[in-house]
């Protein structure tokens, strides 16, 4: 927007500010900003080229023989989902609260008449705005790829890959702004979602395989453990919503699928939802109590 | 529009402000004088409901702590500095704080106009000097036209010409029936806005009183005697009293009490007047006496 | 059998039984009509669906001469029915015997029977008794183009050689897989056809101890094993479609068998392989299409002696968890002109081992590997660089099958990374294909269709709309606040 694109219309007009406006006030002014960001241009970009990449590697090997099915493409999609969106939302979440902090800037919008369960509100959503954008806009350039290239995936399957990519952002950003509620400076809370990120992403999973190796944990033990972390509890979602099943995924598979049934993808969901939910009221209610500068 | 009863508010162990009483009527103007570190910030972000604290503090009959969404609604704050997300246009901040205000109709050319930078709508505000980025802080303050003005040291980071005209845009905004809390350590600024000055010391309040017995409460400084050609005295001293300071005529000059850190003051204003002092000196209250009755 | 008398038939039949049920207590007059398909008769109305006495088969059974054609009129019989003459059950229509969930309902206890066109239904759920549909006892049996519904056991044949089973659509009950019976099974039942039959949700299509079998253009789904071989020597398998199973087909302790131009696909039981191999000796695989099952082929203790290397070649093998599992001792195949595509796990040693005793080429030619990272430069077809898989994380897999529960994790690449990058943990090569084929081998077996990619790209236009979509209404949401109005 040039200085030209000023209106000759001077006239602004404004809704009554229930929660609900004022949440939709807050939360644009937070997407403009998040879209504007460097650092989110280069999630963006990094996710794209990724997935572009997996996409185009792998819809070579299977378009070919006309197979379909859970096939490289979709498992090649499912991690880079898991390593670049919590990374993207942990770190967006982390500074999302601390950084206006540190430049004072939340101490003048907390003396408008907003809320604080406004602004938290606001952010979150202003938030989700642009990682959806930035999801949608990186599996559907992967999608054009594969249709491109003759790839054997279905539609559905990428419809259910975004969409619970999305889910998993909502999660590490509900996180990420707890941290964010919680740090007193903004390059600490950037760190430690950073440092979440490591530890969601790598060391639970290589704790998990010690432990299991180590200890013989019961598949019972294993699965749940999985479960609580939504990095997996959207990996299994995502496996059981392309094949209705997760006995990929071996005897904690099987016995998932033999105990819970038809109860698995609302256990998914529940673990996801939690880490959503959770973290973000309890960001809200420290965030309450916090000083704003 | 504002009454406030016993406000304590600590930060750890240090007392930011303590037992602090006070109230202010419609369309009154009230003056938080003080140091640095006096209390004067502590007490303004209580009233904003941005720190919680120990007390009550209602704004229009309505309680900060539990209310202080709609309190707020009824406060436009100018802060020290405008810090906000200078990415922003100046129309987008305009209108984003409309809509955060419930303010169904803004005429955006008209409101840059009223705090006078007019034409800076399309600017990005970072790209706004320190003088115009008040302005806007002002402009939004004003935005839904609130009766209560709380104002943190606004022409703190300003320099003297910039201070100057915002010192006399508030002096016309005052004058509108506004309700306006004012902190400051400036005595000029003190005396031209307020009405009333609570003064404060270490988080206490140690004296309120009409603007008219402020620079007299001030003498615990000192006098300075100030040299001036005999026929521009009088319009001197007419200055200077319009600026709170009570000065005396003596034999070879002017004598005025000076709070500790406004000795200079005086000075400046008879600069900007252009009225030629030849020399001064600073005398203790006991030495200005001595020369007084000396003369007498 | 002609048009002519299909469509004459029935009302002579009809007339027949009629007379039978209403007005003759004897069969005899009944009997000489029945047996003279071409005699004319008055038009009778249809009656499909009309329900005749139980014994009525039985009673046309036991007025039959052997040789004869007994044609059976269109009609539920509730019965159950011995043939002991060797005879020619046709049945004229849609004949329903029905046994009522009791017991077996079809026995041939004589030579030279053929049972075609009929329902057979309700069998009892004695699996001690192991209630069949049809149950035959004796030699030169044909089974045709009979439907068999909620049955326990479907076809059973006990030293019953020389029998043909084709054409027959084989339906279980719907029970728990332990409670339920064999869809076809072949008891000591030597140089029998089994052809264009189709059998779902039933236990196991199993041959114990028939040699010479021909097993070809069956289908399979939703059984335990598709095809299982016990002590089953000669047997050719070929173009059958076994989908859905636990196990695609199951040879154990058989020889000299062929399993050709099949389809095994997603056959996934807790334990499910496209084709497992159990202590099988003189096998050959080849131009089969083995797709999304748990393991694609296991091998245990085969070839079993050192007679002849098992075969595996020109199969596609492709987005199993697993492509080959081997159990650690096997040794003497010889793998050469696959597909492996996309498997998860392209080859797995079950526990720890490795497969120095099986050459993955023949010729000079080894098999196409889509995770194989080498080039080709002279474009001769065959990498150059050998293909040998090491992975940590799929070692660690073997070790501790549990750990497939973090499959697809970036921890996974983590652990290959680390393996990559440091010599000292790196685990040994479990294979090695010298001569690894850069493009696929062409397999016959059809793969089926692709998915539309029109779909997939309006599904990635919409995805991206969603974006442009957020990106438009942060930009708009500020101007639709403003209005023409007042210009100062």
């Amino acid at each position: 927007m040039s200085a030209a694109a000023i209106p000759s219309c001077q006239i602004i007009e404004a809704h009554a500010p229930t929660l609900i406006s004022n949440i939709l006030t807050l939360a644009w002014r937070e997407l403009r900003d998040a879209l504007r960001a460097r650092s989110f241009l280069l999630y963006s970009l990094a996710f794209l080229a990724l997935g572009l990449g997996v996409s185009y590697v792998s819809a070579a090997g299977t378009g070919s023989l006309g197979l379909s099915g859970f096939g490289r493409t979709t498992a090649g999609l499912i991690n880079i989902v898991l390593l670049v969106v919590p990374l993207m939302a942990l770190t967006t979440g982390a500074s999302a609260i601390a950084s206006d902090r540190e430049r004072g800037m939340l101490l003048f919008l907390l003396a408008q008449p907003v809320s604080r369960l406004e602004v938290v509100l606001g952010k979150f959503l202003g938030l989700s705005g642009a990682l959806i954008a930035c999801i949608t806009l990186g599996l559907g350039a992967c999608s054009l790829v594969l249709a491109w290239q003759g790839g054997a995936t279905e539609p559905r399957t990428m419809l259910w890959l975004a969409g619970l990519s999305v889910l998993l952002a909502l999660s590490m950003l509900s996180v990420g702004m707890l941290i964010s509620a919680l740090a007193r400076k903004a390059s600490v809370a950037v760190g430690t979602g950073v440092f979440l990120w490591l530890a969601l992403v790598f060391v639970t999973d290589l704790g998990l395989m010690a432990g299991t190796l180590a200890l013989r944990l019961p598949v019972k033990t294993l699965f749940l453990l999985t479960l609580s972390n939504p990095l997996q509890a959207f990996k299994m979602w995502a496996l059981h919503s392309i094949d209705a099943s997760i006995d990929v995924l071996g005897p904690a598979g099987l016995y998932a699928m033999d105990t819970y049934h038809d109860a698995l993808p609302w256990m998914f969901g529940a673990s996801m939802a939690a880490w959503i939910v959770l973290p973000l009221v309890a960001a809200a209610l420290i965030f309450r109590t916090r000083s704003p500068v | 529009m504002i009454r406030i009863d016993h406000l304590t508010m600590k930060f750890g162990k240090f007392t930011a402000a303590a037992d602090i009483s006070l109230s202010l009527a419609r369309g009154e103007s009230l003056a938080l004088w003080g140091s640095n570190g006096a209390g004067k910030t502590t007490i303004i972000r209580c009233v904003l409901g941005l720190l919680s604290f120990q007390g009550t503090i209602r704004v229009g009959g309505r309680d900060v702590a539990r209310d202080g969404k709609r309190a707020r609604s009824l406060i436009g704050y100018v802060p020290q500095e405008l810090a906000f997300y200078d990415d922003l246009r100046v129309w987008e901040a305009i209108t984003l704080f409309a809509r955060l205000k419930n303010v169904a109709r803004v005429d955006l050319d008209a409101t840059l106009d009223h705090v006078g930078i007019p034409d800076q709508g399309g600017k990005r505000i970072r790209e706004l000097s320190g003088g115009m980025k008040q302005r806007l802080a002002l402009a939004i303050a004003l935005l839904g036209d609130p009766p209560l003005l709380v104002l943190d040291e606004v022409t703190a980071s300003l320099d003297v010409c910039g201070r100057a005209e915002l010192v006399a845009l508030l002096g016309r905004l005052s004058g509108q029936g506004r309700s306006l809390l004012f902190a400051s350590h400036r005595a000029d600024e003190v005396t031209s806005l307020a009405q009333r000055v609570l003064m404060l010391e270490k988080g206490k309040v140690t004296a309120e009183v009409p603007v008219s017995q402020f620079v007299a409460r001030l003498g615990a400084g000192s006098v300075l005697h100030l040299h001036m050609p005999a026929p521009s005295r009088p319009v001197a001293i007419q200055l200077l009293r319009d600026h709170g300071f009570a000065p005396t005529l003596n034999g070879v000059g002017i004598l005025v009490p000076v709070p500790a850190t406004q000795k200079a003051v005086p000075l400046r204003l008879l600069a900007e007047a252009r009225l030629s002092v030849d020399d001064f000196e600073l005398l203790s209250p006991r030495d200005a006496n001595l020369s007084q009755e000396n003369h007498a | 059998m002609n048009a002519n008398r299909s469509n004459l038939a029935p009302r002579v039949a009809i007339l027949a039984v009629s007379c039978l049920v209403g007005l003759c207590p004897t069969t005899a007059s009944a009997q000489d009509s029945m047996q003279a398909p071409n005699e004319k008769s008055a038009g009778v109305h249809d009656s499909a669906g009309v329900e005749i006495n139980a014994g009525t088969i039985g009673r046309l059974i036991k007025a039959a001469k052997p040789g004869d054609i007994v044609h059976v009129p269109a009609g539920v019989y509730r019965e159950h029915i011995r043939i002991d003459k060797p005879l020619s059950l046709i049945a004229e229509g849609r004949v329903v015997i029905d046994g009522m969930s009791s017991g077996d309902i079809v026995e041939i206890a004589a030579p030279n029977v053929t049972l075609r066109g009929f329902v057979v239904r309700d069998t009892g759920i004695d699996l001690d008794k192991e209630n069949a549909a049809i149950r035959v006892l004796a030699d030169h049996t044909v089974i045709e183009n009979n439907t068999l519904e909620d049955i326990l056991f479907g076809i059973d044949l006990k030293q019953a050689p020389d029998a043909v089973v084709r054409g027959n659509f084989i339906g279980g009950k719907d029970l728990d897989i332990a409670r339920r019976g064999d869809g076809l099974r072949l008891w000591r039942s030597d140089r029998v056809l089994i052809e264009n039959n189709t059998i779902h949700d039933g236990r196991d299509a199993i041959l114990w101890y028939s040699q010479n079998v021909t097993v070809r253009n069956n289908t399979s789904r939703r059984c335990r094993y598709g095809f299982h071989l016990m002590y089953s020597d000669d047997v050719v398998m070929e173009n059958n479609e076994l989908t859905h199973n636990s196990v695609g087909i199951y040879l154990m302790y058989s020889k000299v068998v062929t399993i050709r131009g099949n389809r095994l696909l997603a056959n996934r039981g807790p334990s499910g392989y496209g084709i497992g191999l159990k202590e099988a000796d003189q096998f050959s695989i080849s131009d089969n299409l083995i797709a999304g099952n748990r393991a694609g082929i296991y091998l245990d203790g085969s070839p079993f002696t050192k007679l002849k290397p098992g075969d595996i070649s020109r199969n596609t093998i492709a987005c199993n968890d697993v492509g080959l599992t081997f159990l650690p001792s096997v040794k003497g195949n010889v793998i050469a002109a696959n597909n492996f595509v996309d498997n998860i796990e392209q080859v797995c040693v079950s526990g720890r081992g490795e497969l120095t005793g099986n050459d993955f080429a023949a010729d000079e030619r080894g098999n196409f590997w889509t995770d194989y990272a080498g080039y080709d430069a002279n474009a001769d077809g065959i990498g150059d660089f050998a293909h040998e898989s090491v992975t940590l994380f799929e070692n660690l897999l073997d070790r501790e099958p549990k750990l497939r529960i973090l499959l697809f994790s970036p921890a996974q690449q983590a652990i290959e990374f680390v393996g990559r990058a440091i010599p000292a943990i790196r685990p040994e090569p479990k294979f090695f294909d010298p001569s690894p084929l850069t493009r696929p081998v062409p397999v016959a077996t059809n793969a089926g269709a692709a998915p539309s990619r029109l779909s997939l790209a309006i599904c990635g236009l919409g995805l991206a709309s969603i974006a442009s979509l957020v990106y438009v209404s942060s930009r708009a949401f500020a101007h639709t606040t403003r209005r023409k109005g007042v210009v100062a």
